[in-house]
């Protein structure tokens, strides 16, 4: 069996020096006992599996309705109790703020008064809906389900990448790369206490109905999906299956004396509480983008009149921020009067002038971003682009400098990953997905994405990345 | 139920049923056309054509070859072609297609014998199989994926609304296919005359049985006397086969009744047209001219599938 070290940046399985980490030496014994044969025969059963399940995403700009497999590699990405005590606590300190600071933007705007955000960052972006000032959600809660991503340095500290406080996607992945495990390498599982995943959609309907406005016995949670062609759509019906609700597309849904109603066979039927996975510019187009056809006219007011939640919340979107990011720790001191517990990247933020100047000057060490885009889209990496790359993204970033930011590279953790027959280190992230219902809970678990391509560091499936089983470790009582 | 679940589920139970049809009808006339082509081309050719007029959309491309047997040209245009409306490849998408929309409403079990199916036929299509006797194979592997399918629709789904739409759409593709098959196959089949060649004559009465799934559904009525005088009733009027009209009716029938106490537009067609096979008088077709009793179910079925998509459907 040949093991391939990362000598470049953190390897969260070999210590440089000393062999396998200890949370990894059973792992390390138990795969050297397969032969290469075995394990490719294992590995073949693992992909059958996928493509019999229709485990797939869809890839936007390929031909409609392509399907894929989101490559999944069968090296488990382990994380000791004590390492996910802090990831854990660090997380729910963090969506505390969130909230919070969502809360403050719709309400009094106290953090934009005492100057701890710039104002003109949080007003003029597209994710503030101005027309959802003063309005307060069920039981104050915009970020029902957020899912965060963690990146290690080289030191192997823990720093917050990226919050998602709109429509993460991948916790389907999560439970689905546990069975998948569970069924093909089963053997791994006899020597770890592995925290169990499984209860998400549970805990989820839980969360959703916790923010159903109307004292109802049996209130109605229903999944808004853009629809089959959307690219979580596997998703977004696993989900609904799942926690036993319906899965409805814009056009099942009617908006009828302030309230909400599925269209059903039977006639309308009430709904309290909507988990939308549906982008909130498209969410109605009375109130918001005019041309969207995913949408439900009116669904705005009925929720602003109270009669239905909807989660995430609309409006949750400024948090989402990559400008705001950098002024998390501000906001986690300003609202909670703590120290953060999780690191994160420094940020350079276009919006102020000393910062667009360093960015303009040292564009090759940076990666620059937009702040409104997601899944490494339209983004910049400084140290690996041409210089007429450089020149043409620099050209864009000075007609709105507010609209981009600007981070060091930092050399992401490697974990061994099987490549032809060999374990060879892949770059990793990690995203947990934490549910702020009653309580705020973190499933003990996350995707774990991985840059298939060697040296990468872009891990998102929609630019060719992979993922991997993530094992939280119960605390043993010795 | 949502009213787009229902929908699907219904269409999805239209193409697994109509998957299932062509898939036999061709595994059917395969065999007659291999049998008979040498005896009697005319009779071979024919079977091969009424295909088209029971399934009035499609079309077959050229044979391969000068030496292909006849079936090879009808065997790649109906089962594997994904651009005839009609063939099982087409049917079999479609049907994972709406299985797909609302696969939150399907058990596991469903999804994945129906992905699996559609995948392996897909990977056939790829390879582009052109061999009479691969695609025979590969037909009969179809064939076990579809009754995997239904068997894991049957094992698996709670009894209620969803069943009922999936159950609903079975029965009246069935009912309508059924109906078409027997108005184009009956007239022929009436006029020829066993004094000419017993064996063939015997041959296609049988060939028409297995057509609809019923040989030994009949056999079990009738032993292996073959008469046509028992064989047309039998599959217009059986209240226990399963692929007789009377049955498909019924089963119409009980799903509108079960999806909705009160008798809409549809189960008012339906119960007619169940009324009409139940109490079937001899009289009302004389000479054996069941013309225009088929007439009717075909319309009938049309007409209840409009009014179906009126009262439960319509967004």
């Amino acid at each position: 069996m040949k093991w391939v070290p990362d000598t470049s940046a953190y390897d969260e399985t070999f210590d440089r020096a000393a062999g396998p980490r200890p949370h990894y030496r059973a792992l390390v014994t138990t795969l050297e006992s397969f032969t290469q044969t075995e394990i490719d025969r294992r590995e073949r059963l693992q992909k059958i599996s996928l493509v019999d399940q229709g485990i797939t995403f869809t890839v936007y700009g390929e031909k409609e309705g392509l399907e894929r497999i989101f490559p999944f590699d069968f090296v488990p990405r382990i994380i000791p109790a004590r390492e996910w005590e802090r990831i854990e606590a660090g997380l729910i300190q963090r969506v505390t703020a969130l909230n919070l600071f969502i809360n403050d933007v719709y309400q009094e705007q106290k953090c934009l008064r005492d100057k701890v955000v710039p104002p003109e960052l949080v007003l003029s972006r597209r994710e503030y809906k101005r027309a959802l000032l003063r309005l307060t959600p069920p039981r104050q809660i915009y970020t029902h389900v957020v899912g965060t991503d963690i990146i290690r340095n080289d030191r192997g500290d823990y720093l917050i990448l990226e919050d998602n406080c709109r429509c993460p996607s991948g916790v389907s992945y999560v439970l689905e790369n546990r069975n998948l495990l569970h069924r093909v390498f089963p053997e791994f599982f006899t020597r770890y206490p592995v925290r169990p995943v499984r209860e998400y959609p549970r805990l989820l309907l839980d969360t959703l109905l916790w923010s159903a406005p109307r004292a109802s016995e049996n209130p109605v949670a229903v999944v808004l999906t853009p629809g089959i062609h959307n690219s979580a759509y596997f998703e977004h019906s696993f989900l609904a299956r799942e926690m036993g609700a319906f899965l409805v597309q814009g056009r099942d849904l009617v908006v009828e004396d302030s309230a909400v109603y599925m269209r059903t066979t039977a006639g309308r039927q009430r709904v309290d509480v909507i988990y939308r996975r549906v982008d909130e510019d498209f969410l109605d187009p009375l109130a918001f983008r005019r041309d969207s056809l995913l949408g439900v006219p009116g669904l705005v007011n009925v929720y602003r009149e109270g009669n239905v939640a909807i989660a995430n919340a609309p409006g949750a979107g400024v948090a989402d921020d990559k400008a705001v990011y950098a002024y998390m720790p501000a906001l986690i001191k300003y609202y909670l009067g703590q120290e953060p517990l999780l690191g994160q990247v420094p940020t350079y933020v276009g919006l102020r002038r000393d910062d667009f100047a360093y960015m303009r000057e040292h564009m090759a060490e940076l990666v620059v971003k937009t702040t409104g885009d997601s899944g490494g889209y339209n983004m910049l990496m400084g140290p690996f682009a041409a210089r007429r790359e450089v020149d043409a993204y620099l050209a864009q970033m000075k007609k709105a400098p507010g609209n981009y930011i600007a981070q060091p590279l930092i050399e992401l953790s490697s974990h061994p990953t099987y490549v032809d027959g060999r374990f060879e280190p892949r770059r990793i992230d990690l995203r947990p997905f934490i549910l702020y219902g009653e309580t705020i809970r973190v499933l003990p678990g996350g995707l774990t994405r991985v840059a298939l391509r060697p040296g990468s560091y872009v891990v998102n499936s929609s630019q060719g990345g992979g993922s991997k089983d993530t094992w939280v470790l119960a605390a043993r009582n010795t | 139920m949502l009213s787009r679940v229902a929908d699907a589920l219904y269409w999805m139970g239209r193409y697994l049923e109509r998957s299932e049809n062509i898939t036999r009808l061709l595994l059917v006339t395969e065999d007659f056309s291999t049998e008979t082509q040498g005896l009697a081309e005319q009779v071979a050719q024919a079977a091969w054509k009424d295909l088209l007029a029971i399934f009035p959309a499609a079309q077959v491309g050229a044979p391969a070859s000068a030496f292909a047997p006849l079936s090879q040209a009808y065997l790649v245009g109906f089962f594997l072609d994904p651009a005839n409306p009609y063939s099982v490849h087409y049917s079999l998408r479609k049907a994972r297609e709406n299985a797909r929309s609302v696969r939150e409403a399907l058990t596991v079990e469903v999804f994945l014998a129906i992905n699996e199916t559609f995948r392996a036929l897909d990977a056939d299509a790829r390879r582009g199989l052109v061999d009479p006797p691969a695609l025979r194979d590969a037909l009969s592997a179809a064939h076990k994926g579809l009754f995997s399918t239904i068997g894991a629709i049957e094992h698996t789904f709670t009894r209620d609304d969803s069943w009922l739409f999936l159950k609903l759409g079975e029965s009246l593709e069935r009912v309508y296919r059924t109906a078409l098959i027997l108005r184009t196959k009956l007239p022929a089949l009436g006029a020829s005359e066993p004094r000419a060649d017993v064996a063939l004559y015997y041959t296609q009465w049988r060939t028409l049985l297995r057509a609809l799934g019923s040989l030994e559904n009949y056999r079990r009525a009738y032993g292996a006397r073959l008469e046509p005088q028992l064989v047309v009733p039998f599959l217009l009027f059986d209240p226990h086969s399963p692929r007789s009209l009377r049955f498909g009716a019924e089963a119409v029938k009980q799903c509108l009744e079960r999806i909705s106490g009160e008798p809409g537009p549809a189960s008012r067609i339906i119960g007619r047209l169940h009324a009409g096979l139940c109490y079937h008088d001899e009289r009302a077709a004389p000479g054996g001219d069941y013309a225009p009793l088929l007439d009717g179910v075909v319309d009938a079925s049309g007409q209840a599938h409009d009014a179906l998509a009126g009262q439960y459907f319509a967004t």
